[in-house]
């Protein structure tokens, strides 16, 4: 019977991303309530874990660097144990304290920074260098020097995009997935048991892709080095930053990722892209099914689906 | 007549309860983790204050039991 | 396109790939299932605390009771799932007490060291708790030996709490002044209890409360003092604490509505205000205001002219009644104000200061006892608290 289900796509603006909730239901306004519930929790993450307003609990804790404790719920402290899992994971690579370094480098302009510009960040980084207490329950964390910042913005859609899964599968939804801006979480196949092929962008051609896989449910996402870049002198210089020398890496065209949450595929991703050589070795180990593009254009599609 | 009394706010109270307006998730509970939104206070603070009120006024007890006696005079 | 042969990689990039996909499994509320249902869990950290109560109650042209009460308590969490706690306490207590209403002369002085240790087991469970505990507490005429049992339950998201608790004390009263010989006394305690978060910033409690007491029940140190050998105690307690996002405050306001079968009423409010501030300090104002009526017994000083005091007008010799003050209608009032400062990261000092007073005017839906004086009292609690 619910093979005879109609599928809505329902557009959406998102965390700077073009997002979409894709679905099966009864009719119109059935599949507008639901994704209005899922919509409702991308913008309660983004709105929390936002940069730019000044109550977010990221703005508190940046602004309270090097002064005072400040109390997390439990959501952000959950998170902040994910930070914890990746920045071991990554060998300190995936690192949320690495925001700094946008003070330095504006892709707006086809300008690569001085060292005498990256070395004073550099000193304001080290997300092992985060204090923590417990206490009475709740978690107290403080940046130990002012001018430290974290942020979410290495996982947080990809958050987002599960919890609204989450939520839409609590629902009732049996198929169809969330996507912000090309990191997914699929909570079912097609109505009629097909599953969906999702595209995956060509890292050098907006309009081209370079495969489309079949996924029934679990997550895909991508990190590559076409979000916010320049190129100079042959050379690109894309958003995602080296901690240990403020530069960005270059190994990797786009990473893209296969795993049963969208914060596990986004997190293997982009650790992939951090660790350049090297993350061809973690993302086999990792057993997950990735296609991975290097700056030659070679495409590595392995543990396949 | 004041037992009924009682019993009617005590249910009032619990009705309340059952009837919360939208439940709070567990991520939603940093203050309520804080030491003072313990609804029961620290301990030796506590112990001191019944005590003394117990120990001058006939009303006694309330929010905990098995304390014991003593003879405060 | 060219794939290249895969090889066998090292532990480290095996594992942090699990660690990964086990760590975005942990998150709460990722797969689908209404918000992660995480165990009641035992407190992470142990405490130890040290106490100091200095307390001095008077009357106008008389000094009565004076006590210093040194007092220790420790809290630990054992495996995670269990916590002991324990305290010890030693009340040293001087001054003078009237023997009857508020009359100065012939008012019994004593001195008194009462020595209380009480220990406590709780037990932590996926959605509930269970504790039990023993007190004991000693002075030259009192021996009193408790233990209470209790638990609560919880809903799957913990929002609303049920908790239970019995407790049992049996006292020995050997007076100096040998009125009585090795007198019993016997309590029972029952409670009933309910807690609701009601919001992020809200939470209430409804407490039931029934306590049985048999045996000696009088005050061995007063004239004329022969009270019931039975007592039934009923309380209704009410509490809800409001956190002010505002100003980060949070509102502590309590309500207590006691009633017994010596017909005794009295009905408590009390209010404190915590606010905090930076640097660690935190200041909390605090109010209560308390009434009681008459116990049924008690009898005002109006003595009988031909026996004198404190024998009142038509006394039959051998019935049951009481010149206790503690027993006479009247209302009183505290005022206090604490300060707390944290001076290292897990240690903690605290300075209390309260103001008493009871009245018989003060006394709220009916007329207070009338000829007692007042009562005033100045208590002082200093204490510290190290956590770890």
């Amino acid at each position: 019977m619910s093979s005879d289900l109609p599928v809505f796509g329902i557009e959406f603006g998102a965390m700077a991303s073009r997002c979409e909730v894709r679905l099966a239901a009864s009719d119109e306004a059935a599949a507008r309530g639901l994704a209005l519930a899922a919509i409702a929790e991308v913008r309660r993450i983004e709105a929390k874990y936002s940069r730019y307003r000044a109550d977010s609990i990221v703005s508190r804790i940046n602004a309270a660097a090097g002064n005072e404790w400040i109390a997390c719920d439990e959501e952000t402290a959950a998170l902040f144990g994910y930070a914890d899992a990746l920045f071991d994971a990554s060998g300190g690579l995936f690192d949320i304290t690495s925001g700094v370094l946008r003070r330095a480098w504006d892709f707006r302009q086809a300008q690569v920074p001085e060292a005498i510009i990256l070395e004073p960040l550099l000193k304001l980084m080290g997300w092992n260098r985060m204090e923590r207490e417990r206490e009475g329950g709740a978690l107290y964390v403080r940046l130990p020097q002012a001018g430290m910042e974290i942020d979410f913005g290495g996982f947080g859609k990809e958050y987002a995009a599960d919890r609204a899964g989450a939520i839409l599968f609590e629902l009732g939804v049996r198929h169809g997935y969330v996507n912000l801006g090309g990191d997914m979480r699929v909570i079912g196949p097609q109505p009629d048991g097909q599953p969906w092929s999702i595209a995956i962008q060509d890292p050098r051609r907006p309009n081209a892709v370079i495969a489309a896989i079949p996924v029934h449910s679990g997550a895909l996402a991508t990190s590559g080095d076409y979000e916010r870049y320049f190129d100079l002198e042959g050379r690109r210089y894309c958003h995602i930053l080296d901690p240990r020398n403020g530069m960005p890496v270059q190994y990797w065209r786009s990473v893209s990722v296969l795993a049963p949450l969208a914060i596990a595929a986004g997190s293997h991703a982009t650790i992939a892209m951090l660790m350049q050589e090297q993350g061809l070795r973690f993302l086999r180990e990792s057993k997950l099914a990735f296609l991975a593009v290097n700056q030659a254009g070679e495409i590595f599609q392995e543990n396949a689906v | 007549m004041h037992v009924r009394a009682a019993l009617i706010a005590a249910l009032a109270v619990a009705g309340v309860s059952g009837c919360s307006v939208e439940a709070v998730k567990p991520w939603q509970k940093g203050t309520l983790a804080r030491s003072e939104m313990n609804i029961e206070g620290a301990k030796p603070e506590t112990r001191f204050d019944e005590h003394i009120y117990t120990s001058r006024e006939a009303a006694a007890g309330g929010a905990s039991v098995g304390g014991g006696g003593c003879g405060c005079n | 396109m060219q794939l290249k042969a895969g090889r066998d990689g090292d532990d480290r990039n095996d594992s942090a790939g699990r660690a990964i996909l086990m760590a975005a499994l942990a998150l709460p509320g990722l797969i689908g299932v209404a918000g992660a249902a995480h165990a009641d869990s035992a407190p992470e950290q142990g405490s130890i605390s040290l106490n100091y109560l200095d307390y001095r109650d008077w009357q106008p042209g008389l000094d009565r009771i004076k006590v210093h009460t040194p007092a220790i308590d420790v809290l630990a969490p054992v495996a995670g799932v269990w916590a002991v706690q324990a305290s010890l306490v030693s009340d040293i207590i001087s001054g003078a007490s009237p023997r009857y209403h508020t009359a100065i002369s012939g008012a019994s002085s004593m001195s008194d060291h009462r020595v209380a240790e009480d220990v406590g087991l709780t037990r932590y469970f996926p959605q509930g708790t269970i504790n039990a505990g023993f007190a004991h507490s000693g002075e030259n005429d009192y021996q009193s030996r408790a233990f209470s049992f209790g638990g609560s339950l919880s809903t799957e998201d913990k929002n609303t709490t049920g908790h239970a608790g019995i407790g049992v004390s049996n006292d020995t009263i050997n007076p100096v002044n040998q009125v009585v010989n090795d007198a019993k006394k016997h309590t029972l305690e029952l409670m009933l209890g309910v807690t609701q978060i009601l919001t992020q910033n809200d939470i209430v409690q409804a407490d039931l409360g029934h306590v049985i007491e048999q045996g000696y029940l009088s005050d061995p140190y007063k004239f004329l003092d022969n009270r019931p050998d039975e007592r039934s105690r009923n309380t209704l307690l009410l509490r809800w604490n409001h956190h002010f996002e505002g100003s980060d405050g949070t509102g502590r306001f309590s309500y207590r509505y006691y009633t017994d079968t010596w017909e005794i009423r009295a009905h408590t409010f009390a209010f404190e205000y915590v606010q905090p501030f930076s640097q660690g300090w935190t200041v909390t104002p605090s109010a209560r205001y308390y009434t009681q009526s008459a116990a049924s017994f008690y009898f005002d000083p109006d003595y009988d002219p031909n026996y004198g005091p404190p024998v009142p007008l038509g006394y039959v010799f051998g019935s049951v009644s009481s010149p206790d003050q503690r027993l006479s209608a009247f209302g009183a009032a505290t005022l206090g104000l604490k300060v707390e400062k944290a001076v290292a990261r897990d240690v903690q000092i605290s300075f209390k200061f309260e103001q008493y007073e009871q009245r018989c005017d003060w006394r709220l839906f009916g007329s207070g006892s009338p000829g007692l004086a007042p009562l005033y009292a100045r208590v002082l609690q200093l204490g510290i608290v190290k956590t770890w």
